[in-house]
């Protein structure tokens, strides 16, 4: 899944002469985090976020004069004192994958998306990345999950997939549990109907084992013996 | 004792549904034999099923839904969207018939030959959204009669408390922005039950902020969590909006034995949490109530949870 979907086009964007302050008005009309920075025609110098600049400005434990003092340095900044030039950047081709484990990897929210001239295309930040995998869970849409528990072994899936096609029932999406306990999967389908008895009672009669719902969880460490 | 109406009609049960599908004719069998068997039904003030006019299902409908559903029964079409919802050649007269009951019921209540009502109606009616058949539910028929008390009637503000197991999205969708209708759902955490939606986040938009909450149930939870989230979440809300008629969607498959849900309210939960709203309807509303029908599908329990639930209406 390529990012160019998922990202936001619409980039609110700072020159390294702004000021601080200015980005810092941006930021809170803007509900944003992380304003990419760039010159001319839209190439990427840098990104500052809302942590450079609370970094930044004077403590608040500071007494009155000192905080004064601070505020007035800090109303003279501009973006270029406090931005991280040269980011992390993404391309358009990227994928959703590569920003997730980039975002875990670097330990970032956000990357300006360029392309090979180093012009902003986008930003892609954990919310987009949100927006993305809950629209993948299927959330958006009218349904019903269940728990399954199977041997992690071939074929596990498509005993599932065709016991619950048997009842009619057709699926919103299916996420796999790959954490559970020695030699076990935990399977969830998300399943579009409100009859969801049926299927829990031929999915018994077919031999699975479903899950306690109060025993979901994605990950789960591994029992000791 | 309460003059408590009673809307039930032999026809309800002419939208036949196929094998394996819980919403099924019998269910009104169920529902009879717990006031006839009792000695109930005499002490009822029966309320007559007259199809709705098209009007007024297009104060929550789309012109085009409607007729869509109209033309799949008659072309025999086995679903409306998808095979949770089943129809048959008379679904949409049914459909019709169940709206148009309940509005009568708001007619005589209104005009004060009743004092409450309980709709035993089919097909039920709050998953229905505006442009959509779910989780069989065709026309939103609680949505309908809040719209039909206000237009119809001048009532300005109608509580809606739904106690199905699953979230009244049709619902909750069709008054989102409405600062006149509070809709209330208790029902289990959407991360485990249809349809998905109900979480306690969801509290309205725009200009009906605040007039739409949400109570979620745990599997496993049962009366304790009933009664905590009710006293915290509904009975402040509704003491500070002070409906003028309390509308209920009555679903019973919340209980411990109704294989709907992992939900385990009683048999006497159900009662207290409709002992609770005709309190409120004392307290708010002058006691006018009209309670109707959504889901509950064990045959076993319906009988004496119907029992039970008229038995409060009429305050035997």
């Amino acid at each position: 899944m390529f990012i160019d979907k998922s990202m936001t086009r619409d980039v609110v964007t700072v020159g390294p002469e702004t000021s601080i302050v200015t980005a810092q008005t941006l930021m809170a009309q803007n509900g944003i985090r992380h304003l990419p920075v760039v010159v001319d025609d839209d190439i990427l110098v840098g990104i500052v976020t809302d942590r450079d600049i609370r970094s930044a400005a004077p403590s608040t434990l500071l007494a009155e004069a000192e905080k004064a003092a601070g505020e007035r340095q800090l109303a003279s900044m501009k973006v270029k004192d406090i931005m991280t030039a040269n980011p992390v950047t993404v391309s358009p081709t990227h994928t959703l994958e590569d920003a997730l484990l980039m975002m875990q990897n670097f330990k970032v929210g956000a990357f300006p998306v360029v392309d090979e001239n180093n012009k902003l295309k986008g930003i892609i930040s954990v919310r987009d990345l949100m927006r993305a995998f809950a629209q993948v869970l299927g959330l958006g849409e009218p349904g019903a999950l269940i728990g399954i528990i199977v041997e992690n072994r071939l074929g596990q899936m498509k005993r599932i997939v065709d016991a619950i096609t048997e009842t009619g029932v057709s699926f919103g999406s299916i996420l796999v549990a790959r954490v559970w306990e020695e030699g076990k999967r935990a399977v969830f389908p998300y399943l579009l109907t409100n009859n969801i008895a049926k299927v829990k009672n031929h999915l018994r009669k077919e031999g699975f084992t479903l899950l306690d719902p109060m025993e979901w969880y994605l990950d789960r460490v591994p029992k000791k013996n | 004792m309460r003059r408590t109406g009673l809307l039930y009609d032999e026809r309800f049960a002419l939208h036949k549904t196929g094998p394996g599908y819980p919403e099924s004719p019998d269910r009104l069998t169920a529902v009879l034999s717990g006031l006839k068997n009792p000695g109930l039904l005499d002490k009822l003030i029966p309320v007559p099923a007259t199809a709705a006019k098209l009007k007024w299902i297009e104060k929550v409908h789309s012109p085009k839904y409607i007729l869509g559903f109209e033309e799949a029964c008659m072309l025999d079409l086995g679903e409306l969207g998808s095979a949770d919802n089943q129809i048959c050649p008379q679904t949409y007269d049914v459909a019709l018939l169940a709206v148009g009951g309940i509005l009568n019921a708001c007619d005589m209540l209104m005009e004060g030959k009743i004092d409450n009502a309980f709709c035993a109606v089919r097909p039920p009616g709050h998953h229905a959204e505006m442009r959509e058949a779910l989780g069989f539910c065709f026309f939103n028929n609680i949505a309908i009669a809040a719209r039909y008390l206000q237009l119809q009637w001048n009532i300005r503000r109608v509580g809606i408390v739904d106690f199905d197991v699953h979230h009244g999205n049709g619902t909750q969708h069709t008054f989102e922005d409405d600062p006149d209708v509070f809709f209330y759902s208790i029902h289990e955490h959407p991360s485990f039950a249809y349809p998905g939606t109900g979480r306690e986040f969801e509290k309205g938009s725009g200009p009906g902020l605040g007039t739409t909450l949400n109570s979620t149930i745990l599997p496993g939870q049962g009366d304790d969590e009933y009664r905590l989230k009710i006293i915290r979440d509904l009975v402040p809300a509704f003491d500070e909006f002070k409906p003028e008629v309390i509308l209920v969607s009555a679903g019973f498959d919340a209980h411990a034995e109704d294989d709907m849900s992992d939900v385990r309210l009683s048999t006497e939960g159900f009662s207290w949490i409709m002992e609770v709203i005709c309190r409120l309807a004392d307290k708010h509303s002058g006691g006018r109530l009209i309670s109707v029908l959504e889901g509950g599908y064990s045959m076993a329990l319906l009988p004496e949870l119907i029992e039970n639930h008229v038995r409060i209406l009429l305050d035997l």
